[in-house]
């Protein structure tokens, strides 16, 4: 019934539809968002841009500007402090993200097949990752307290000794990779296993019939055809962590001295600790430079909006 | 043979399943802790005391309650949270629309740069949103945090709006085309409730990124429009070591954000993928 009726309306409405401007203009639906992403996104951009060619001191009054071209820029190269926070950074992504694909894809590989509770154990397993960021990092800081905090508890009961591990240099940074790789294998798990869902079974049961041992059958099937998941997290994790900033920041607020004083803890620290909001959106402007060379490569390879389209409602 | 094959595969299964529920309460260990230690005094907590059943009251949570700050602040959180929701399913929805049921020159970019600017840094942007809020005055209001957290959930919503949009049958539409209906009352009247479902989920991920957000918060709120998480990481600092209360409060915080990930499994991925709920 209603199907014959959908026959008998389809071509009439295609035809309407095209009178009626179907193939009209889409700029009063699109106009909405695209003011709002103008003001609170594209002008601030271009803001940013503009103030990083001030000495802009932030003051009340709005104080001395002087313009001084790309001085910030120069001024920002040579500053020590960029420097470190720059491979605070890069020592950042290179230690957490590495351990947090293999223990995603060795959680992975282990978990991919039916068991009782595998799917309460799945759904609970992704709370770290929606726990709030302020929240996580209040949690470690308490864990990782002298005397009291659970951590070392923990130490004091197999017998080692305390560590102060927020007051140390080496300890904090340890600290804030911790809580990170806490929080987020668990969605790199969750993304790797979804992809392993997608490779058919009898493919590895005929691997396996035909004598492939397990890393053979890692290394020549699963990873090859895995590749393009493990793509995606490697890269929505770096694009992450690049703008880490609120659970670093209540945990240590980039310190002892500058230990933890990631890329955004630092450009915050320019603004609004050494009032120079000049210097501080020339490092803005570097940090949205890369951000969005990843960004644009994530798009680009793995989110095609064909491929939205194909995949369409559900998941 | 095939009888010893069968057990040997139950009982690799068997010992998978304890190795997995033992990694999930070594992952699960820092959330108890926040729950437990906001059923504890201060002074026990700081005093290091193993747990007893007894040390349990609801001591932090009165404390909480009756602060007043934190109060305002989680109003703030409730007001700024749906505002920027509704603004940005509103918003988005129609931009949304737009993307998937035209064709214009252009379409494929657009899209795209939705994505990628709701992949920023806030942090890039975050220094321009203060000076140009203080220069008009709306630094500290909840107009202006609102507007700052759209900013990440316009891009947000309609990149999570797409897929769902795209799989609505058109027939539906057409009819209406015959019947009369211009694209606008199209969009209300037939589509939106089409699209319900979708709509919810991207509701439901909006409002979680809003309400944990915390950088926008901390540089262009104050005394005024002050959110929760900011008033939580504030209990912690100097001589003041309110960790009971600040666990009591961060529950508070907790609860909804966990209802709705266990209620929203299907599609979490997704939504973190669609550029994270970091703050």
């Amino acid at each position: 019934m209603k199907s014959s009726r959908r026959q008998a309306t389809k071509p009439s409405g295609v035809v309407a539809l095209q009178r009626a401007g179907g193939r009209g203009s889409p700029v009063p639906f699109l106009l909405p968002a695209l003011l709002i992403v103008f003001a609170v996104l594209i002008f601030p951009i271009l803001f940013s841009f503009v103030v990083s060619l001030f000495d802009w001191p932030l003051s009340a009054g709005g104080g001395e500007r002087s313009f001084v071209g790309l001085g910030n820029y120069s001024e920002l190269f040579r500053d020590p402090g960029f420097w470190n926070s720059l491979l605070l950074q890069l020592g950042f992504i290179f230690i957490a993200i590495p351990l947090e694909l293999v223990l995603g894809l060795g959680a992975a590989l282990l978990l991919n097949r039916e068991f009782r509770g595998g799917r309460v154990i799945r759904a609970l397993m992704l709370l770290p990752v929606f726990f709030l960021p302020v929240v996580s990092g209040m949690t470690w800081r308490f864990m990782l307290q002298p005397r009291y905090g659970a951590l070392n508890n923990l130490l004091v009961n197999i017998g080692l000794p305390e560590i102060t591990w927020l007051a140390n240099a080496g300890t904090a940074y340890a600290a804030i990779i911790m809580q990170d790789i806490w929080r987020m294998w668990p969605f790199v798990f969750m993304l790797l296993y979804a992809g392993l869902a997608g490779i058919p079974t009898e493919l590895l049961e005929a691997a396996e019939i035909d004598g492939a041992n397990f890393s053979k059958r890692l290394f020549k099937i699963i990873l090859p055809l895995l590749y393009p998941t493990i793509l995606t997290a490697l890269l929505l994790r770096i694009i992450d962590a690049l703008r880490i900033f609120s659970e670093v920041y209540v945990m240590t607020e980039g310190g002892p001295g500058m230990a933890t004083t990631l890329f955004s803890l630092y450009t915050h620290r320019i603004a609004f600790g050494h009032m120079k909001v000049g210097l501080s959106s020339a490092m803005a402007i570097f940090l949205l430079i890369i951000s969005i060379v990843f960004a644009i490569t994530l798009v680009r390879k793995n989110m095609s909006l064909e491929q939205l389209e194909e995949r369409g409602g559900g998941q | 043979m095939i009888l010893t094959l069968s057990r040997r595969k139950k009982i690799i299964t068997a010992a998978i399943a304890v190795f997995a529920f033992a990694i999930l309460a070594l992952e699960l260990y820092p959330i108890f802790i926040t729950l437990l230690n906001g059923f504890r005094r201060d002074i026990v907590i700081l005093s290091g005391q193993d747990f007893n059943l007894k040390q349990l009251t609801l001591r932090s949570y009165e404390m909480v309650m009756a602060n007043k700050g934190f109060i305002k602040a989680l109003f703030n959180s409730m007001l700024v949270a749906l505002l920027s929701t509704g603004v940005s399913v509103g918003v988005g929805s129609m931009a949304a629309y737009g993307i998937s049921r035209f064709r214009f020159r252009g379409r494929n970019a657009l899209a795209y740069s939705f994505l990628v600017f709701r992949m920023l840094p806030q942090m890039s942007l975050v220094v321009a949103l203060y000076l140009m809020f203080r220069g008009i005055g709306i630094r500290d209001t909840i107009f202006g945090i609102t507007l700052a957290h759209s900013s990440f959930n316009v891009p947000y919503v309609i990149w999570m709006l797409i897929p769902f949009f795209v799989a609505v049958d058109k027939a539906y539409e057409e009819a209406a085309m015959v019947d009369g209906c211009n694209r606008w009352m199209i969009f209300r009247l037939v589509f939106l409730p089409l699209a319900a479902p979708g709509l919810v989920v991207a509701a439901v991920f909006a409002f979680i990124n809003s309400w944990n957000e915390f950088l926008y918060a901390l540089i262009l709120t104050g005394v005024n429009a002050r959110t929760a998480p900011i008033a939580i990481s504030s209990m912690i600092g100097g001589d003041t070591l309110t960790w009971g209360q600040m666990c009591a409060a961060s529950t508070v915080m907790l609860t909804p954000v966990f209802i709705f990930t266990l209620a929203m499994q299907k599609f979490l991925i997704r939504g973190v993928s669609a550029g994270g709920v970091k703050g």
